[in-house]
């Protein structure tokens, strides 16, 4: 097992070794998964394999909580997930900056991490990110505790997957509900000003599905970030990762080969 | 390497991962589906490409072997799929390990 303890939490870390050289990117690619039922597997079936495969150094990592990384009773603040990713690149022994790539939730953590470390962020693409703004938490929460009551009350889940799955998945959403902070911490959640966005100078990819729930958290992005390029893929919704994953490694892969910058200005 | 001992010994790594109890019930051939009869979970399979990677090393490129599928295809492999793919990479490059 790919285990790393950081900031005082055992993390399910897979890193990818580039395959091809001369390499598609100098510095590592870290992938941010997102909330709930998610896990680093989302990516790992999806874009981080091909990313490797065309020449960078992929890290993906199981948020505190999730996949096979431990579930600690408390601690789920955006800011205590900026200091995870933070506590395991230097693990890693990652001083240089990185490439963030963000999914949903992934995306907040990606976005709170590049505005508190700016140095330490060469680009970011965001897949459907959230963007905690006022009121962010609460609707989080709520959308939370509905999907909790589908997976319980109905045979949603059951039609879903699999028994064997359905039981492990049903568990590690309640699990996380029930014995952390995870809840109180996302109404806790601190909300990303303007301003603070208009500081990011590095270049952002932005994509986003049509019909996403979250489709005014790209158009904000795409207004206050001095370097943000924002893809609105028609007839998609939030799951664009799940739905078309072949679209996204287009762009994903493309805008890699964009991105040679080492350093940061 | 022969089909057979990878088998063994994929068998062996999947049984670790589903739990013997469970794993009791099946009878893990090459035709056997990682997703319609093992219900592995995608952060399963996941484990098994590390516990691949950390037995056969780099002589089995997996990001390669993975780098050009689908989600679907990914989720729909069987144990014969693998143990193929692996016992191919051997016969390749003429290394036996064990």
């Amino acid at each position: 097992m790919a285990e790393i303890t950081a900031n005082g939490v055992r993390f399910h870390v897979q890193r990818l070794a580039p395959r091809r050289r001369p390499h598609l990117l100098e510095n590592p690619v870290v992938f941010i998964h997102g909330l709930g039922l998610d896990n680093l597997s989302s990516f790992y079936y999806t874009l981080a394999n091909p990313v490797a495969h065309a020449g960078a150094d992929v890290i993906l990592y199981d948020q505190r909580g999730h996949g096979l990384s431990e579930r600690p009773p408390a601690g789920y603040r955006i800011s205590d997930s900026v200091g995870d990713l933070s506590a395991i690149l230097g693990a890693l022994g990652v001083k240089e900056p990185v490439h963030l790539v963000g999914h949903s939730y992934g995306g907040a953590i990606a976005l709170r991490f590049a505005l508190a470390y700016p140095e330490l962020v060469t680009s970011m693409l965001l897949i459907e990110a959230h963007v905690p703004i006022p009121g962010w938490g609460e609707q989080m929460a709520a959308n939370i505790r509905k999907v909790e009551q589908d997976l319980g009350d109905s045979d949603w889940g059951r039609e879903m997957v699999s028994i064997r799955k359905y039981a492990r998945l049903a568990a590690v959403g309640q699990n996380l509900i029930n014995r952390t902070t995870f809840m109180t911490d996302l109404l806790a959640a601190e909300p990303i000003a303007e301003q603070e966005l208009r500081m990011f100078t590095r270049p952002v990819r932005a994509v986003y599905g049509e019909n996403s729930d979250v489709i005014s958290h790209a158009h904000l992005l795409d207004a206050v970030l001095p370097e943000c390029t924002l893809t609105v893929l028609p007839d998609l919704d939030h799951f664009v990762l799940a739905r078309d994953a072949r679209v996204l490694r287009a762009i994903v892969l493309d805008w890699f080969a964009t991105q040679t910058a080492v350093g940061v200005s | 390497m022969t089909v057979d001992q990878v088998l063994a010994e994929v068998r062996g790594m999947l049984i670790e991962i589903i739990g013997v109890e469970y794993a009791l019930s099946l009878d893990i051939g090459m035709d056997t589906s990682f997703d319609a009869d093992l219900e592995l979970e995608s952060i399963e399979f996941v484990r098994l490409a590390t516990m691949l990677k950390d037995r056969y090393g780099d002589r089995v490129d997996f990001v390669g072997f993975l780098a050009t599928k689908e989600r679907d295809e990914i989720i729909g492999l069987t144990t014969g799929d693998v143990v193929t793919y692996i016992a191919s990479c051997f016969t390749l490059s003429g290394a036996i390990d064990g």
